[in-house]
C-alpha cells in the first residue's frame, strides 16, 4: 500500500468539481427539469387541522373543472405503508399541512385551482403542539402506541453517574432548548412516476435511490424488480430528502392513469412536508473537582419528532455522543426521549442530534470552568478524550466491528487530533488575550471570544459496494449506489478511483443515480460516503488491477511480477499491451464488483474539531458582529482541499442561521407554522457571512481510505456553542436557548 | 377573473425571437421552463425570495417568478443558457468553475445572472457592490465565500480587458 500512496496523483489536489461545468451552464438537470410527453400534474390537498379524522371527501366541484383527471383520497389508494407509521394516505391527519388528497390534472394551473374546490369533512381531535402537551395524561395518542416513542427513553451509560457526582466538589446543572429548524434546501421535493404496465419508473429528489426503491416497492406491493428509481442532480438536501410519500403518491396516480405524473412541492409545502431538525429540551449536569477533573456527566434530552418518526431514533442517539464521549470521564449517562407531536415531521438534518447535544454540553463546560476559575481552553485541554479513548472495559466482542458511536471504554481511536485542533485554533484566535478586550471596545459594545469542540462518527456506514468496468475505449466506469447531494462525492470518489487504479482522473466515468445501473448502497448519510464507498472503490480497483495484470501477463507471456503499468499500458521490457487492447481481448469489458463492510474491529473511528469565535455584541440593540472565526478540523487526510473548505465554510454558515435566526414558529392555539417561507424563517445571505479561516490538522487515519475520515456534517456542530460561549465571555450572561435572537440578547438571556 | 384569457406576445429570448400565446396566469419563469425548455432558471420559492430564477429582462436582473409573461411583450430576455458565446463559457462562468462557486448547483443560475447584470454596467465593482448585487440570492449550501471570490475574479478579468 505504501508504494501506492507514493504514486498518488489526485488525492490531496483540488481537482475541479466533477459536475460544475453542467451546473454553471444550466445543463445540469434536476428532477423538476425533466421533460415527459403526455405528462399529468398533481397537487396535494393539505390538512388545515393539526389533528383530525377524515370522514369524507367531496370531489363533485373538482370534477366540474375541465382538465381534472383523477383525485386520490385515503378511501381509494392502496393500503400500503411508506414507513411503519406513514400510510400512503391516511384517514387521520396529524399536522397542519399533512397530506389529505391528491388532484391529478392536465396542467398545473388546473391542479392548483382544483385543490381549493375539494370539500373535506373532518372530525376534529385534540392536539399537542409541544412535547409537554403530548406527554400529559389527557393527550390523545398521535399514533397507536402512544406519544412517547417506544414507551421509554433511550438510556446509555458508562460507570455510575451518581457515584461520580458524589465525588465532585461542585455539581452544576443547566437547561437548554433548541428550535425546530428547517434545512430549506433551495430545490423543493419533486417526483415524476411512470408505470408502463410492467415497470414503475420513478424520477425523484433523492439521497438514497436504493432505499427509496425498497420503500416504494414495499408500499405498493410491487416486486423490487418492478421499480426503478432515477435521481438526477439534487438541489441540496442536507439530510432531509428522505421521505418517499410524494413519490408513492405520484406512483399511485400513474398506475391509475397509465401516464407519467409529476408532483412538485411549492416552498411552503417544502417547509411543512419536508423534514426539519428536531427541537430539544435538555437538562445537562456535570460534576467537577476544584482541580478541574470531571467526575460525572448526566444529560437528559427530550426531542420533538413531530407527526412522524422518520429517522428519529438515529437522531436521538446521536445527540448523546458529546455527553458520552467528548470528555474523559468514567461516569456518564445519556437519556434521550423522542415524542410525537402534531407538528411537521422532523428527520435527518446535517449531523443529526449532534449540534443539539454539543450545544448543551459545550455551553455547560464553560460554566464549569468559570465555577473553578479555570480558563475554558485549559479545562478542555485537561479533559478532552485522548487518542487512547475512554477508560473502561471493551464490551464489543474481539473481532467484531466497533460502533463509531460507542458507549464502552477500553477501545482506542484510529486517530484523534483533537488536542492539535485546540492548540492550533487557540493560537490563531490569540485565545489568552480574550480577557483584555472588554477595556478596548467602543461604547455599548463588548468583545468576546469563545470556543467549542466536538466529536462525530468518522465515516464507516453500512455495507458498501462499487463496480468498476474497464472499458474498450481505455476508460473506466465506476458504478456506485450512493448519490452526490451537492457535497462533491462524485469528485472525491473519482479521485479515490483514479489513484487506486493508478490512472489519470479523466479516464474515470462515475455512474450514479439509477437503481438499474448501480449496485445496492446505503443512503448518502451520516458523512459516510467518502469513507465507506471510498473503501469499496479501493477494494474493487485493486482486484481489477490484479486481474488485469494477470491477463496482461498471459497476453504478453511474461511473469506478472515483471510487469510495469504507466496508466494506460502494461510493460515488460519491450513487450507492451494497452488497457484498451487487453479489454478488447477479453470481450470488451473487464469488470469487478466488490462489497465491503466498512469499519474497524480494533478502533473507534471518529472525526474531531474545534471552533473559535471572536465577536462584538451590542446589548442595547441586540446586534452581533463576528470579527473572526477559526475552524480547525481533524478529518484525516483531506482528499480535495477546495471542496473540503467548501464543506466547512458551508456547514458553519448554514448554522449561523440556526444560531441567530432560523426557528419554525408554530402557533400554539392552531398548530399552524407561521413562517413557512424564506423571509420569516430567515436564512443567511452574503450579508450575514463572516470570513472563516479553515485549517485541517488530521493525520492519515490508518482505517480510512487513503487516511480520510468524515467531514460533511462535523462543521455544523461547532458554531452554536462557540458563539454562545463567546457571548458569555463578552457579557457574562448565559444564552441557553437557540436561536440567540436580537430580542434574547437585548433581554439578556 | 377569466381564467381562460390568453395574450399574444413577441419576445426575444437569448437572441432568438418568439411569438407565443400565453395563459395570463403564466409567469416568465413558467414560460421559460415549460414552453421554451430553458430550465436553467430554477423554481426555488415562486415568491421572489430566493433569487434562483433570476434572469435579465431588458438588461435588468429580475426574479422571473414575479413577472407575468403577458406583461413582457416586446422585451428581451437573457437567461443563463444565453451567456455562453458560441459554446465558449463567459469568464464569469469560468471563474465560477475555477473557484468552485457552487455545490449543489441549484442557486448557481441565479447568482451568475445577478452578477452578470452587475458586470454589464460596472466593469470593476467594489466588494460591497458585488455583495449588493447578490444580496437577493440565497445559497443554502452556503457557498457564499467561493461565489464572492468567483465574481471578484471575473470582475478583475473584465476590467483588465
Amino acid at each position: 500500500m505504501n508504494d501506492m500512496v507514493s504514486k498518488n496523483r489526485s488525492i490531496g489536489n483540488s481537482v475541479i468539481r466533477a459536475d460544475i461545468l453542467e451546473k454553471v451552464t444550466g445543463k445540469a438537470l434536476y428532477t423538476a427539469d425533466l421533460k415527459f410527453s403526455d405528462l399529468l400534474h398533481a397537487r396535494i390537498v393539505r390538512s388545515p387541522h393539526p389533528h383530525a379524522n377524515i370522514i369524507s371527501v367531496d370531489l363533485s366541484c373538482a370534477w366540474n373543472l375541465s382538465g381534472v383527471v383523477d383525485v386520490l383520497t385515503p378511501f381509494n389508494v392502496p393500503e400500503g405503508k411508506v414507513a411503519p407509521d406513514l400510510p400512503i394516505l391516511d384517514t387521520r391527519v396529524r399536522f397542519v399541512g399533512d397530506e389529505v388528497a391528491v388532484v391529478v390534472a392536465e396542467n398545473e394551473l388546473v391542479a392548483k385551482e382544483a385543490i381549493n374546490t375539494i370539500d373535506v369533512e373532518y372530525q376534529i381531535l385534540g392536539f399537542s403542539v409541544d412535547i409537554h402537551q403530548a406527554l400529559s395524561s389527557g393527550a390523545i395518542p398521535i399514533h397507536a402506541g402512544g406519544n412517547l416513542i417506544n414507551g421509554s427513553a433511550l438510556v446509555e451509560s458508562r460507570g455510575d453517574v451518581e457515584q461520580g457526582f458524589a465525588k465532585a466538589d461542585i455539581v452544576l446543572e443547566e437547561s437548554f432548548t433548541t428550535p425546530d429548524h428547517h434545512p430549506a434546501a433551495l430545490e423543493p421535493r419533486a417526483a415524476t412516476a411512470f408505470w408502463d404496465g410492467k415497470l414503475l419508473r420513478v424520477y425523484k429528489t433523492s439521497r438514497g435511490i436504493h432505499a427509496d426503491r425498497s420503500a416504494i416497492s414495499s408500499a405498493l406491493g410491487l416486486q423490487l424488480e418492478q421499480v426503478e428509481v432515477i435521481a438526477p442532480h439534487l438541489g441540496g438536501g442536507f439530510g432531509s430528502k428522505d421521505e418517499t410519500r410524494l413519490a408513492v403518491l405520484a406512483s399511485v396516480a400513474s398506475m391509475r392513469s397509465q401516464k407519467p405524473v409529476k408532483i412538485e412541492l411549492d416552498r411552503e409545502e417544502e417547509f411543512l412536508a419536508g423534514r426539519r431538525r428536531h427541537s430539544t429540551q435538555t437538562k445537562a449536569k456535570i460534576g467537577i473537582t476544584h482541580s478541574g477533573d470531571i467526575t460525572g456527566i448526566d444529560v437528559e434530552t427530550i426531542m420533538d419528532t413531530g407527526a412522524y418518526l422518520s429517522s428519529g431514533p438515529g437522531v436521538v442517539r446521536r445527540a448523546g455522543q458529546a455527553a458520552l464521549y467528548l470528555y474523559e470521564c468514567p461516569n456518564v449517562r445519556y437519556k434521550g426521549s423522542l415524542v410525537y407531536t402534531n407538528t411537521p415531521a422532523a428527520g435527518s438534518y446535517r449531523a443529526l442530534g449532534a449540534p443539539q447535544g454539543h450545544f448543551a454540553l459545550e455551553s455547560l463546560i464553560d460554566r464549569a470552568a468559570n465555577a473553578i476559575e479555570m480558563d475554558p481552553l485549559d479545562f478542555r485541554l485537561k479533559n478532552h478524550v485522548s487518542p487512547k479513548g475512554q477508560q473502561g472495559e471493551r464490551v464489543t466482542p474481539i473481532g467484531n466491528i466497533v460502533d463509531t458511536q460507542p458507549v464502552e471504554g477500553g477501545i482506542p481511536f484510529s486517530s484523534n487530533c483533537l488536542r492539535e485542533c485546540l492548540m492550533t485554533g487557540s493560537k490563531m484566535i490569540n485565545w489568552y488575550d480574550r480577557d483584555k478586550y472588554e477595556y478596548s471596545t467602543k461604547k455599548g459594545a463588548k468583545i468576546g471570544v469563545g470556543m467549542s469542540m466536538f466529536v462525530y462518527r468518522g465515516g464507516p456506514g453500512g455495507k458498501s459496494s462499487a463496480v468498476i468496468d474497464a472499458l474498450d475505449d481505455g476508460n473506466y466506469a465506476v458504478s456506485l449506489g450512493v448519490m452526490d447531494v451537492g457535497e462533491g462525492a462524485l469528485t472525491v470518489l473519482s479521485q479515490i478511483a483514479a489513484d487506486s487504479l493508478e490512472i489519470g482522473i479523466d479516464a474515470i466515468q462515475i455512474v450514479v443515480g439509477n437503481t438499474s445501473l448501480t449496485p445496492k448502497a446505503p443512503i448518502t448519510a451520516g458523512s459516510t460516503v467518502t469513507f465507506s464507498t471510498g473503501k469499496a472503490i479501493i477494494s474493487a480497483a485493486h482486484t481489477l488491477r490484479e486481474q488485469m495484470t494477470l491477463k496482461a501477463a498471459a497476453y504478453l507471456r511474461v511473469p506478472a511480477s515483471d510487469l510495469k503499468f504507466d496508466g494506460t499500458r502494461f510493460f515488460c521490457g519491450k513487450k507492451t499491451v494497452s488497457v484498451r487492447d487487453l479489454v478488447l481481448d477479453n470481450g470488451g469489458k473487464i469488470s469487478v464488483s466488490k462489497t465491503i463492510e466498512p469499519g474497524s474491529t480494533e478502533h473507534v473511528i471518529n472525526s474531531f474539531g474545534a471552533h473559535f469565535v471572536k465577536l462584538r455584541v451590542d446589548e442595547t440593540i441586540g446586534s452581533v458582529e463576528i470579527l473572526k472565526y477559526v475552524a480547525v478540523h481533524d478529518s484525516g487526510t483531506i482528499i480535495n482541499p477546495t471542496l473540503a473548505q467548501g464543506q466547512v465554510r458551508g456547514g458553519i454558515s448554514q448554522m449561523l442561521g440556526y444560531t441567530f435566526t432560523e426557528d419554525m414558529i408554530i402557533d400554539k392555539s392552531t398548530g399552524i407554522v407561521l413562517n413557512a417561507n424564506y423571509l420569516d424563517h430567515k436564512s443567511p445571505t452574503i450579508r450575514d457571512i463572516p470570513k472563516i479561516d479553515v485549517v485541517f490538522v488530521g493525520e492519515n487515519d490508518p482505517d480510512g481510505p487513503y487516511g480520510a475520515k468524515s467531514l460533511g456534517e462535523p462543521p455544523s456542530i461547532g458554531p452554536a456553542p462557540a458563539i454562545a460561549n463567546a457571548l458569555y465571555n463578552a457579557t457574562g450572561k448565559t444564552y441557553p436557548n437557540l436561536p440567540i435572537t436580537m430580542d434574547r440578547i437585548i433581554e439578556g438571556s | 377573473m377569466n381564467l381562460d384569457k390568453t395574450t399574444d406576445i413577441n419576445i426575444i429570448v437569448n437572441k432568438k425571437r418568439y411569438s407565443i400565446t400565453v395563459d395570463n396566469r403564466t409567469t416568465l419563469l413558467m414560460l421559460l421552463r415549460e414552453k421554451l425548455d430553458l430550465t436553467g432558471a430554477k423554481r426555488g420559492c415562486d415568491r421572489g425570495e430566493c433569487g434562483s430564477c433570476t434572469v435579465l429582462l431588458d438588461s435588468k436582473s429580475v426574479n422571473s417568478c414575479q413577472v407575468l409573461a403577458c406583461s413582457i411583450d416586446g422585451k428581451e430576455i437573457l437567461t443563463l443558457e444565453g451567456i455562453s458565446e458560441k459554446g465558449e463559457l463567459s469568464f464569469l462562468q469560468k471563474s465560477f468553475v475555477r473557484n468552485d462557486g457552487t455545490q449543489c448547483g441549484y442557486c448557481a443560475p441565479g447568482f451568475i445572472m445577478s452578477a452578470y447584470s452587475l458586470l454589464q454596467t460596472n466593469y470593476s465593482p467594489s466588494e460591497e457592490q458585488i455583495k449588493d448585487s447578490i444580496s437577493g440570492n440565497l445559497c443554502r449550501c452556503n457557498s457564499y465565500h467561493t461565489i464572492l471570490e468567483a465574481i471578484k475574479l471575473a470582475s478583475k478579468q473584465s476590467s483588465d480587458e
